[in-house]
């Protein structure tokens, strides 16, 4: 049986547009994602150990903008990001922003302040629960920042590794846009 | 014809959009599999590799046994030890070196793709010809371009055939070299 070259291309772009706007479909009717999407939620409150043995909570940082940071000593990208991290908390700690580490590790606090150590992080790191991590929506994967304004609202979530830029552009939100909330409460 | 067609094309496209949907865009989550593994022979009384190839799902890769860096958690296979079957080492590839849009200048050694792996089986002498399974683990550390997923371990099960060694051929008895005349 001869088959008309034209029919099987005609065939072939049909099932392409069929993938295209199918997918689009599918992806419209995925479920939303779980914990904070970054749209004002209020921050879950925690209380964890640092790595120095103190109880730490995330309402102990309401007033300042917070980057909390979820991160494990085995994940390569994190790594890649906690050297701006430092540099980000010197210049932009005066001006209110306090970034916070949680280590979602099965090393030991001795394993996880060694490796904060040898990355001279200047900010609290502590040792994160599953508990934590499920109230910020699970944290599936490594690195996930939530960007915390300074009413311990989430104006932003971040998965994965991103670049340096951009979280400088969201910790200049954070630290901007709260102030202004700030200044209006003032008021 | 072309009805038939464009319903089969209907049939692949709805099906493809559907699975496409269940992992949202950069919501993945990662997969090593053991891919099928033929019964191997394994002769009594020696050891025997046995190998089993694995796939990582594409787009993602795991540490190999041997990572760049020592924080970095290597890929490792443990099977369970039966009394008269020992269980030599593990045999690893190497990994990639690979560098990543996270780390361009860093080179890390991963394995993607498909990977094998090499049990050596060595049955003790005494043990009776049959099938035997073995059971066990692959631990793995999984990867993308962007982030990192907690570790895993993926349930490993092969089987072997004992078989009987087959005796040694019988020589000819040397002939003299010697030419007599």
């Amino acid at each position: 049986m001869k088959r008309d070259p034209v029919v099987i291309i005609v065939v072939a772009m049909v099932v392409s547009l069929m993938l295209v706007i199918g997918m689009n479909l599918a992806r419209k009717r995925t479920p939303p994602l779980e914990g904070p999407q970054g749209r004002g939620e209020v921050a879950p409150d925690f209380a964890l150990q640092s790595l120095d043995g103190k109880t730490v909570h995330l309402s102990d940082f309401r007033g300042k903008a917070v980057l909390l940071n979820f991160w494990a000593t085995w994940c390569a990208p994190c790594k890649i990001e906690m050297p701006w991290f430092v540099e980000l908390q010197k210049e932009y700690g005066p001006q209110g922003l306090q970034i916070v580490g949680v280590a979602m590790d099965d090393a030991s606090p001795t394993d996880i302040a060694d490796f904060a150590k040898e990355m001279s992080v200047n900010y609290p790191v502590l040792i994160g629960k599953e508990s934590v991590g499920d109230a910020y929506g699970g944290v599936q994967f490594l690195p996930e920042t939530f960007y915390i304004d300074r009413n311990g609202r989430v104006v932003s979530r971040a998965f994965g590794l991103k670049g340096r830029g951009e979280i400088e552009d969201d910790i200049k939100k954070i630290v901007a846009s709260n102030l202004v909330q700030a200044q209006k409460q003032v008021r | 014809m072309l009805n038939n067609i464009a319903k089969t094309a209907f049939f692949i496209a709805v099906s493809a959009a559907l699975l496409y949907g269940q992992n949202p865009p950069g919501r993945k989550v990662p997969s090593v599999t053991l891919l099928p593994t033929p019964v191997a022979n394994v002769f009594r009384g020696r050891g025997n590799p046995v190998e089993l190839q694995f796939r990582v799902q594409s787009g993602f890769h795991i540490n190999s046994n041997k990572p760049a860096a020592e924080y970095l958690i290597p890929t490792t296979l443990k099977i369970d030890a039966q009394t008269d079957i020992m269980l030599g080492g593990v045999t690893y590839p190497e990994g990639e070196q690979m560098s990543f849009a996270f780390a361009p200048e860093e080179k890390l050694s991963v394995y993607s793709g498909n990977f094998s792996l090499s049990v050596m089986v060595r049955p003790l002498a005494s043990v009776l010809p049959g099938r035997y399974a073995f059971r066990g683990e692959l631990k793995y550390q999984a990867c993308d371009n962007a982030a990192c997923y907690p570790p895993k371990k993926l349930p490993v099960r092969f089987e072997v055939k004992v078989v009987k060694p087959s005796p040694p051929r019988r020589k000819n008895p040397a002939q003299s070299p010697h030419v007599h005349n």
